[in-house]
């Protein structure tokens, strides 16, 4: 552990609360100056994010960047966060996703101010969950990325927004009445009286009974943010209600927020519980990829396609950590970070599209790409990613999940790389239907996306191309603490 | 990769062949794709850069003792090491040069047959994806690199097959090839993991040696060798995933010279003879692919033998001639597989483009109209057309003849005459679709008005004027001398090549066996039958112009429906894969689990609703539940 | 028969009187006077207690004055709180009050 001189993990979180805080004190009708400064509060999460990302040493791994404060004293709740292998691409994935989402709903109209203020709290829940060493902590900050989402989808959504966002909030609230009584089960077991999970890691301090009770609950309770099958009936409702960026966020950040408590806190916390319990995790997986392949085959609505896809990837990323393997582990990671970037591109392009359309249903859009050809592509390269191209950045994590999870299970592993063919289908048949086609007279006159516009979808397919490419740039970072964690296992 | 990279001339004309269209693509799609000129010279200029390193690299190591191999860290993951490299042997330096070479002429070719299209520079960055992908491919020295870049050549093939996005068949055919092709390669990376996870790596010269048996058994050798070859069959078009490249034809021609006759689809081929040695030690693996090659090889012929539009019967010669290369190499002969590789992307890509000169002149796919406009007038394209059905029919002399003798060769060293049998009655057919062909344009039964181009009004995108159309005719013609020399010359190349691929290693080949001496005489006899009975039923004054085939109505039928394996994968789509499963699942997810979640909701609202009434609002109620409790606390206490 | 327990048999009974009439009284009234019957009731028990046990001091007596004049009190604030629903409800039925039901 490496004691930090710059609190720069903490300087993430208080960007997104200063700005918060700025934005509040803002009067409601300088929208501009609004976005402007959400802008520029979320241009340094970013900023910050990529510089930790480098900045990290890989060959002396281990935590880095780390402060720890004592909080509370009687309950050992430190103010705990690092910086390791697992936690840096998320924190990059939610700078990127943070300020591409914010230039993408540049041109809101309706209720700027809260607008903003609620992003801002929802994303300083995320980082904190993602750079926290603390039980305690990751709990609060779960929750506190929990609440700014029922209203910022209840009041800028779309369809069913009540509907969905009422449904996605009670949803995660049960994940989290599933994750509290796990925590503190292994608070009161430990002895240590401590909620630090470095203290909580070391072994021996759970009996194999302990750890597989505490997985179960906590892998249910984190796996319904992350869209685990059967619980995962809330995201495409949710996806397709939110806002643009709202959506882009959940999908790319908010799901794997759920993935990254798996990890941090089960399986960190119950390795034992995690193989015990890993061959139910891959059965659920894969049903999850098959599942969300088939039935994003029948959706007519644009964001349920999206929604299940990402269903779909999300299985995928459980399947990696279902096989207690250093590729697999990998892979999950990696395929968190790429598919994260991938819908939030996907998102992006479609909120494009409804803006200028006002419709979301496949059948009545199509030959839309002689007439905004730079849209289109955004969202053509998106899905070509979602398919797994190689050389675009979700090709390397599916490659090394399908590697790992064939290695330890065969026929799910097999079965999950025949969902490809089904994932190809579905998607180019979107494309198809959306996008070629005779010119579509309705929409004839809608301009293309402008330079503009379009800087945070260009920031999103350098980002998907680049790391597609040069995937050893991310992986390095990842195996510096995949490696030593899995062999590290009892 | 090591410091010196820029001093190692091969490494370099390695890197920059291959590396540099991507380059172009790039440039292309980010910066000038409102600049057709710009685009297309650019885009032109990288692949001329690719034919010389690639003749160049060809050339300087004519006489090989070792492949050089180059590789540099791509992935490190766990224990799995990645490469990203380029292995230089025989067999990728020749496919290497044909790649650079057709690519170089198609899109000269695409000068002048695009010319005036709105997605010209569209058109040009997808050529040079192509190119990127396939050049990198072929010297890719992993199986894994390979598979990489062989699904991005995938990828290439449905961007420029629905180049026509407008068209709702192209956009459908894109999907087709993009879905058949995937399921295909499904079972290869089935194959590939199997491979890797028993044998360790995915190093090609390691997959080739005999290593390989020593730690794999047979039975997993040769479950892994039809996996693999799954890819083949859907890259390659065989049986049963053929349907997608007659469909294919959507696209530019001069797409479907590059990609569906010469290159992409000669991917599966050139898969299979590069693991040639692997699939070999599974004698079992090839027989199938034997009965596979054969099946395609007489299934494609019989399509070809009745349909009218021209560039379906060479989709279906290519795929008809890929089973007979696989054919070739399944017998054991790994020089006569890539020798006809070799010769018919030189012809095939020089029949696709003479019939898009004839198309871009009449604006018709439909050769019977062709050929009632005259178009036995275009005389290069005409001339160059049956110079290369010539040699696609194994007329002597010509280049086509020597790799096809070769095949035979190697089919008659088998124990099992069928197969021969076989390649000869594929002879015959190709002779006669062929042909058939030719003569309706040649000698149509009538000719209306000479249909020429110099009038304007042309549709739009076409327009121009005479001096600029004569400008662009040559643009077209030269390839096409280029390619019909190397047609009438390649054949004589043949010992000169067989040396160079097969020279120092004992590459396991079945040549030297009985020189059959009676071979030669039946196959150019069957192949002459085939074009005088197309001379008989088209060629010749007064005749008929129906073929023997389309006399029997049924028989027509069955070969035109392509032997129903479309309707039988559009019912397969429908009924199970939407009906059956997507159905089920969208049920699923509506009725049970989110009619469970919501009967969940419900049931706590009734639950609340119900205890409601405990909520009377009256007072004394209230007052009576605190006497009462008040009481059993008193009790409690005092007792 | 003059003993501690008649009076606190009395006293019992008054108050169990008195509790049924605050259960069972339709009307705001009645239960204001089943209160106060309650109310006598505990007066009688510390009068009767103070008498047999520890007569000295006669504080049962004291209280009971004590009580008579909270009750007037309570009373008085009942009757104004009465007055008050009349206003609202046109009723001094119970049953009336139901506002706050579930």
């Amino acid at each position: 552990m490496e004691f930090a001189n710059f609190p720069f993990l903490s300087a993430i979180l208080l960007s997104c609360v200063v700005g918060l805080l700025v934005i509040l004190f803002i009067p409601e009708d300088r929208k501009m100056l609004i976005k402007w400064v959400s802008l520029i509060f979320s241009g340094l999460t970013m900023v910050l994010s990529i510089y930790l990302f480098f900045a990290y040493d890989k060959s002396q791994g281990g935590l880095q960047f780390v402060e720890k404060v004592l909080w509370v004293e009687s309950m050992g709740i430190y103010y705990f966060n690092a910086a390791d292998g697992f936690n840096l691409p998320m924190l990059l994935l939610t700078g990127i996703v943070l300020f591409t989402g914010t230039l993408t709903m540049w041109e809101l109209e309706n209720r700027v101010k809260e607008f903003f203020a609620l992003t801002f709290l929802l994303v300083a829940g995320v980082f904190g969950v993602f750079m926290s060493m603390d039980l305690f902590f990751i709990f609060v900050w779960y929750d506190v990325s929990l609440f700014p989402m029922y209203p910022l989808i209840a009041i800028w959504g779309s369809t069913r927004k009540e509907y969905g966002a009422m449904k996605l909030t009670l949803y995660l609230l049960a994940g989290s009445a599933l994750i509290l009584p796990g925590i503190i089960y292994l608070f009161v077991n430990s002895g240590l009286n401590t909620f630090d999970v470095v203290a909580l890691m070391q072994p021996g301090t759970f009996t194999p009974f302990q750890q597989k009770f505490a997985f179960i609950l906590l892998y249910l309770g984190f796996g319904i943010l992350a869209g685990v099958w059967p619980f995962h009936t809330w995201s495409p409702v949710g996806h397709v209600a939110a806002p643009t960026s709202v959506s882009m966020i959940h999908a790319g950040v908010l799901m794997k927020l759920g993935a990254f408590g798996v990890l941090r806190v089960a399986i960190f916390l119950c390795p034992e519980g995690w193989q015990y319990w890993a061959q139910l995790m891959a059965v659920l997986a894969t049903c999850g990829i098959v599942y969300g392949a088939f039935v994003g085959l029948a959706q007519t609505d644009l964001k349920y396609v999206i929604g299940y896809s990402s269903v779909s990837h999300m299985g995928i990323v459980g399947l990696g950590l279902a096989t207690v393997t250093v590729d697999g582990l990998n892979g999950a990671v990696f395929q968190m970070f790429a598919h994260g970037v991938m819908t939030a591109l996907l998102f992006s392009s479609v909120g494009y599209i409804y803006e200028k359309t006002h419709t979301k249903m496949i059948p009545e859009l199509g030959g839309l790409s002689r007439t905004m050809p730079i849209a289109s592509g955004y969202f053509i390269l998106a899905a070509l990613a979602g398919i797994g191209v190689p050389c675009l950045a979700s090709f390397w994590a599916e490659l090394l999940v399908f590697i790992s999870a064939f290695k330890t299970y065969p026929i799910r592993g097999a079965l999950a790389i025949f969902a490809l063919v089904v994932g190809a289908l579905f998607m180019l048949r979107v494309v198809q239907r959306t996008f070629y086609g005779e010119k579509n007279e309705k929409f004839a006159h809608i301009p293309d996306v402008p330079f503009g516009l379009g800087i945070p979808r260009m920031i999103l397919v350098a980002v998907i191309v680049l790391f597609g490419l040069f995937p050893s740039v991310m992986l390095d970072v990842i195996q510096v603490a995949s490696i030593p964690f899995i062999s590290g296992l009892p | 990769m090591t410091s010196s990279w820029f001093q190692d001339p091969t490494l370099l004309a390695a890197m920059l062949g291959a590396l540099l269209p991507f380059v172009s693509f790039v440039l292309i799609i980010v910066f000038t794709r409102p600049y057709p000129k710009l685009s297309a010279a650019i885009s032109v200029a990288s692949i001329s850069v690719s034919v010389v390193c690639a003749i160049f690299l060809l050339s300087s190591h004519w006489h090989l003792e070792q492949p050089i191999q180059y590789a540099g860290k791509w992935l490190i993951s766990g224990e799995m090491y990645i490469p990203f490299g380029f292995l230089l042997d025989e067999l990728s330096l020749l496919m290497l040069t044909i790649v650079a070479v057709i690519s170089f002429l198609v899109q000269v070719y695409s000068l002048g047959y695009m010319a005036g299209d709105p997605g010209f520079a569209r058109y040009y960055a997808f050529q040079s994806l192509f190119a990127w992908a396939m050049m990198t491919m072929s010297i890719a020295p992993t199986m894994l690199q390979f598979y990489i870049f062989w699904e991005l050549v995938g990828l290439a093939s449905y961007l420029l097959i629905g180049f026509y996005y407008e068209k709702f068949s192209a956009s459908e055919a894109g999907k087709k090839a993009f879905v058949m092709t995937r399921a295909g390669d499904i079972a290869f990376f089935l194959g590939l993991l199997l491979v890797l996870l028993n044998f360790g790596n995915l190093n090609v010269l390691d997959m080739n040696s005999v290593d390989v048996t020593a730690r794999m058994s047979p039975g997993l050798i040769t479950l892994s060798a039809l996996l693999v070859f799954g890819g083949v069959i859907g890259k390659s078009a065989q049986f049963p995933l053929i349907t997608w490249l007659p469909d294919a034809m959507e696209g530019p021609t001069p797409v479907s010279a590059l990609l569906h006759s010469a290159t992409m689809v000669a991917a599966g081929v050139y898969m299979f003879a590069r693991i040639f040695p692997f699939y070999s030690k599974s004698a079992s693996a090839m027989a199938v692919f034997l009965a596979i090659g054969t099946i395609t090889m007489l299934l494609a012929s019989t399509m070809a033998i009745v349909t009218r539009d021209i560039k379906q019967v060479w989709a279906y010669s290519t795929v008809s001639q890929l089973g007979f290369m696989v054919m070739g190499l399944a017998a054991g002969s790994y020089f006569a597989g890539v020798f006809h590789l070799t010769t018919h992307a030189g012809f095939k890509a020089l029949l696709f483009l003479c019939s898009g000169v004839l198309i871009h002149e009449y604006e018709t796919n439909d050769m019977f109209e062709i050929g009632k406009h005259g178009g036995r007038g275009l005389k290069i394209p005409m001339v160059c057309m049956t110079l290369a059905a010539a040699a696609l029919s194994g007329i002597p002399f010509l280049s086509g003849y020597f790799s096809k003798e070769a095949i035979m060769g190697a089919l008659a060293n088998l124990h099992n005459p069928i197969w021969l049998v076989g390649g000869l009655l594929g002879a015959f057919l190709t002779a006669y679709y062929s042909f058939r062909l030719i003569f309706i344009i040649l000698f149509p039964s009538k000719i209306e008005e000479v249909h020429h181009t110099e009038h304007g009004g042309h549709s739009a995108g076409h327009g121009h004027d005479a001096h600029h159309h004569a400008g662009l005719y040559w643009v077209m013609a030269w390839p096409l001398i280029i390619l019909a020399t190397v047609t009438v010359v390649l054949g004589f190349f043949q010992a000169p090549l067989e040396n160079f691929l097969l020279g120092h290693h004992g590459v396991a080949e079945g040549h030297g066996g009985g020189h059959h001496a009676w071979l030669p005489w039946v196959a150019v006899g069957l192949a002459v039958s085939g074009v005088g009975l197309a001379w008989l039923e088209f060629g010749r004054k007064g005749a008929s112009q129906v073929g023997f085939v389309e006399r029997i109505e049924p028989v027509r039928t069955l070969f035109a429906e392509r032997w129903y394996m479309d309707h039988f994968y559009r019912l397969f789509l429908d009924y199970v894969i939407y009906g059956i499963f997507s159905n089920l699942f969208t049920r699923n997810d509506r009725r049970v689990i989110d009619g469970g979640i919501d009967g969940i909701c419900r049931a706590t609202v009734g639950g609340g609703w119900v205890l409601s009434f405990l909520q009377s609002g009256m007072l004394q109620y209230n007052l009576m539940v605190m006497f009462a409790v008040l009481a059993l606390v008193a009790l409690y206490f005092f007792f | 028969m003059n003993s501690l327990y008649t009076y606190l048999f009395i006293a019992a009974l008054l108050f169990s009187l008195g509790i049924f009439g605050v259960f069972q009284r339709r009307s705001l009234i009645g239960m204001l006077i089943a209160i106060e019957l309650m109310l006598n009731a505990a007066s009688i028990n510390f009068m009767a207690f103070n008498r047999f046990l520890a007569p000295d001091p006669i504080v049962g007596q004291i209280y009971t004055l004590f009580i008579m004049g909270i009750a007037a009190a309570e009373a008085a604030i009942a009757l104004s709180i009465i007055v008050a629903v009349f206003r609202r409800l046109r009723s001094i039925n119970i049953e009336r009050a139901q506002e706050l039901r579930g």
